[in-house]
């Protein structure tokens, strides 16, 4: 089992995880709350990765990130980062990569909140910050766990987005999902085939989490509707 | 609760909202303190009235004062935030925080008190309307009467200007009815703030206001003691 590709995709997995966490809150709370004029097209770009080859999303992120261009001078200069063939621009692009993942569910959970409960506390005297941190996100706990399961188990299995932007570098970029392409290439099938059922076992597991907790969560909601 | 200082406390209310093409609510009117009951029928625009005093819902012109506060005035661009207006709001269906407890979902509106001063206030308010003994429970745990009642005395915690009731009372028995129409009542002899409760029922109109605004279309069409409107409009 190839351990350093599993400890690095964990890395970034969880270094994903954590970021979008931050990004989604306030975009998928915009989304919920806002009837802005052009919040479709924001919706539409954000949904983008789904329908998207992940080759061709690769592709631009690897121009993008390139040292000559302005988002790769930026990054050198300001971080002395270079993003193309490494870790950080590993993270930007499965940031992008799974951000639908992590925005979705999360709009749809600050979506579900019953409005006439945030007019009650609103009338209560809340602002609106209190009414998010009070009422959306306890409320939405259900979803924002999902967008976060459901970011970490994509973010592990990606690869055609890494393989374009990071290259097949051992111990820099090299994920799960690229070392058991590699030992496929090498005929080396005693080790892909361990590697692919941690990873089926692991896609398993995170599923599983996801529909349990939504089970757990329209069990609440509807309790709480029928009383 | 909070001591406030005695005076004449007054709603003013002048509200012109579109709510559909065919629907245009168009009504002004004064409240004095004490019940005051907004009568029609379901779809009459009832509740419609009671976001826009609220601040829920911004009407397209008008002017909405409580307590000599104007809380909206199209002409001068006032518009208060519902955080701000100071309204209590029963709504028709309660609305209670189900994540919360009881006691939690009562306190909710005293945030700007010490958390020991919220507990106390939390417990004497529930005590007030017979619900001492749901303080730890969950709101998903109660029985419709229970809250109705909890519901109530959120809304009451809170020190308000005016009182905003959208058929709080529709779903109890008539005994619990009676009884939480009596611990109103005794709550505002004390309070003396303008009530504004909505109802389609006319024995409710009856027992209850001291001035009946019957509503019908968006309109207020009849003001005036419950004897003379529900007479004049044959509601009975």
């Amino acid at each position: 089992m190839n351990w350093q590709a599993i400890l690095l995709t964990v890395r970034l997995a969880t270094t994903v995880c954590a970021l979008l966490l931050v990004i989604a809150l306030p975009l998928a709370y915009w989304i919920s709350f806002f009837n802005r004029r052009w919040r479709f097209l924001v919706e539409a770009v954000i949904a983008l990765p789904l329908v998207l080859p992940p080759t061709v999303l690769g592709y631009y992120m690897l121009v993008a990130f390139s040292p000559h261009s302005f988002l790769g001078r930026l990054a050198d200069s300001l971080f002395s980062v270079r993003l193309a063939f490494s870790f950080p621009g590993l993270v930007l692009a499965s940031v992008i990569y799974s951000l639908p993942f992590a925005v979705q569910p999360v709009a749809n959970a600050f979506s579900a909140v019953d409005s006439r409960l945030l007019h009650a506390a609103a009338v209560l005297g809340a602002s609106r910050w209190r009414c998010f941190r009070t009422i959306i996100l306890p409320l939405s706990k259900a979803g924002i766990l999902t967008g976060a399961v459901l970011t970490f188990a994509h973010t592990v299995g990606e690869f055609g987005v890494v393989l374009m932007v990071g290259g097949n570098i051992q111990g820099a970029t090299q994920t799960i999902s690229i070392a058991i392409y590699d030992d496929v290439q090498a005929l080396n099938y005693a080790s892909a085939a361990r590697t692919s059922a941690l990873l089926l076992l692991f896609s398993f597991v995170a599923l599983a989490v996801v529909y349990a907790l939504n089970r757990r969560s329209s069990i609440l909601w509807s309790t709480a509707r029928s009383a | 609760m909070v001591d406030r200082p005695q005076r004449v406390s007054l709603l003013k209310a002048e509200i012109r909202h579109r709510l559909s093409s065919s629907f245009v609510l168009d009504c002004k009117f004064e409240i004095h303190a004490g019940f005051s009951v907004l009568f029609g029928a379901s779809g009459a625009g009832k509740t419609s009235i009671l976001d826009c005093i609220a601040g829920i819902k911004r009407p397209e012109s008008g002017r909405i004062e409580v307590d000599e506060v104007v809380c909206f005035d199209s002409a001068k661009k006032i518009d208060l935030p519902p955080s701000a207006r100071r309204m209590a709001y029963v709504f028709q269906d309660l609305a209670l925080f189900p994540h919360l407890s009881v006691l939690e979902n009562v306190i909710y509106g005293l945030d700007h008190l010490r958390k020991e001063t919220r507990q106390e206030v939390g417990h004497a308010v529930l005590a007030r309307f017979g619900s001492g003994h749901l303080v730890q429970r969950s709101t998903r745990d109660l029985s419709g009467g229970e809250r109705q009642r909890v519901a109530l005395a959120r809304s009451l915690v809170t020190n308000p200007r005016a009182l905003l009731l959208d058929e709080p009372l529709a779903a109890l028995d008539r005994a619990t009815r009676l009884k939480m129409i009596d611990a109103l009542q005794s709550w505002n002899e004390e309070h003396a703030i303008p009530i504004l409760y909505v109802t389609h029922s006319v024995r409710e109109a009856l027992a209850l206001g001291h001035r009946v605004l019957v509503v019908e279309a968006g309109q207020v069409i009849a003001q005036g003691t419950p004897a003379e409107v529900l007479d004049r409009e044959s509601w009975e």
